[in-house]
């Protein structure tokens, strides 16, 4: 797989869950937090849901808002912690 | 599920809480030993010293304690939720070095809440100041658990535009701990005012470096107290259904045992269901916890909202059904009624929760 097939697929896995809650699409560039909806509890949700599925481990300054508003900052998050698994 | 409170701490615990709960103070030894054996955050993990418990086996246990003594297993919570804190918060180097004394006797408090930030984060004024290779801490915290006995304190402020925890040495120049006179619950827990007045630690206490929002920092921490809670709950729950059953088998009024009078009959199945019911909501979030499942998050708040709720209410059912040997201010019972009510408060009140319930019910239909 290439690296934009990754992304892709770390996206579409990402837009996925958050539309199976949704009960409908999600633009990747949709800001989560504009719409009202990104409160610190559905944060938590998507931080545990981005580590049980991607093997990654969000703690210390990742833990900002600003990393789950998106789908797009979600999955450059993500690229990054498995880019540097060493925060595990 | 094995039961991982050794007999020695059983006894001790059922023979010795009323005394600690009218003393306002728990052996500071009997905390240093629990804490040795990992029991006080159990679910720390082997590789740092701890037992490395899952959510539902550190839940048994926390019952188990919280049934025979309330004040101590608010110290669990609070020792725990540091823990928990150090381990999601703190970086690898960080966890390495807090989290085996944490394992190693060394006790733990989370100073959260102020005079104008309870629910309301927001208010938080606490201040984490860096300077060169240190910060500078200073503010007012009400309410810290187990404040009194803690050799560290993990503080929740503000720090370079954003937010941070910060471990503090209790010992360290700046820190004054002021304990809260007559709690109305978990009298012996140890509960404190905390002042920091331009206290300085290194840099390299700020759990993770900090930036992150304040609001997200809390919620992780709360997220293990809330478990913790609730499990207490379910002990509150078991120690009111025992007192009540056997009281109510005993005590004759009318020519038989009063659990033969059907309103007091009522009474018992009210308290079973109560215990059945925060048992299983408990068991739920504590699973979903253990497979790592997004639902984590909001089941937590759900077992501890009823939790607390039916704890509380059978605190006052238990001293109905017990009447005049419920009454005095001390035994099971009587802890049972003064501790649930702090529970419906702590970590998230009842009114916090049910907004946090009403807008997950909303959230999950709003996604764009």
């Amino acid at each position: 797989m290439t690296t934009d097939q990754a992304v892709d697929s770390v996206a579409s896995t990402i837009s996925s869950y958050l539309e199976t809650k949704a009960g409908g699409p999600v633009a990747h560039d949709a800001d989560l937090a504009a719409a009202g909806v990104l409160t610190s509890m559905v944060a938590m949700e998507i931080v545990v849901f981005l580590e049980s599925t991607f093997g990654v481990s969000i703690v210390g300054r990742d833990l900002k808002l600003d990393n789950f508003r998106t789908v797009d900052s979600m999955v450059a998050l993500v690229t990054r912690l498995r880019e540097n698994p060493d925060n595990a | 599920m094995p039961d991982t409170l050794p007999a020695e701490y059983e006894t001790v615990l059922a023979d010795q809480a009323d005394a600690w709960d009218a003393a306002g103070a728990l052996p500071h030894d009997l905390l240093r030993e629990l804490g040795k054996r990992g029991l006080l955050c159990a679910q720390v993990p082997t590789v740092h010293g701890g037992l490395g418990l899952g959510s539902g086996a550190n839940g048994e246990l926390t019952a188990h304690v919280g049934a025979l003594c309330g004040s101590t297993r608010s110290v669990m919570t609070s020792q725990g939720m540091a823990a928990w804190a150090i381990q999601r918060l703190g970086d690898p180097e960080q966890r390495a070095a807090l989290l085996p004394d944490l394992v190693g006797g060394q006790l733990a408090a989370v100073a959260m809440t102020e005079r104008d930030a309870g629910s309301d984060l927001s208010g938080v004024a606490t201040e984490i100041t860096p300077d060169g290779d240190t910060v500078v801490v200073t503010g007012a915290k009400r309410w810290t658990t187990a404040a009194t006995y803690a050799d560290l304190l993990v503080v929740f402020g503000r720090h370079a535009g954003g937010a941070a925890a910060v471990v503090v040495p209790t010992t360290a120049p700046g820190v004054t701990i002021e304990p809260v006179p007559t709690p109305l619950g978990c009298r012996a827990a140890g509960h404190a005012h905390v002042e920091l007045d331009g206290v300085r630690v290194p840099a390299g206490n700020v759990l993770g470096g900090g930036g992150p929002s304040l609001a997200l920092l809390v919620t992780t921490a709360l997220a293990y107290g809330r478990m913790s809670v609730a499990w207490g709950c379910v002990g509150i729950l078991r120690a009111c259904l025992r007192a009540s059953t056997e009281h109510a088998a005993r005590r004759e009024q009318g020519g038989k045992p009063i659990a033969g009078h059907q309103l007091v009959a009522r009474q018992l199945a009210e308290l079973y269901v109560a215990e059945r019911a925060a048992t299983l909501a408990c068991e739920h979030a504590s699973g979903r916890w253990d497979a790592r499942s997004p639902d984590m998050v909001m089941a937590g708040v759900l077992a501890k909202y009823s939790s607390a709720r039916h704890a509380a209410a059978a605190g006052a059912t238990a001293v109905q059904i017990l009447a005049s040997w419920g009454a005095a201010d001390s035994g099971p019972v009587a802890r049972a009624f003064r501790d649930a009510k702090l529970m419906e408060i702590i970590e998230g009140t009842n009114e916090t929760c049910q907004l946090l319930l009403a807008e997950h019910a909303l959230t999950t239909r709003s996604l764009p």
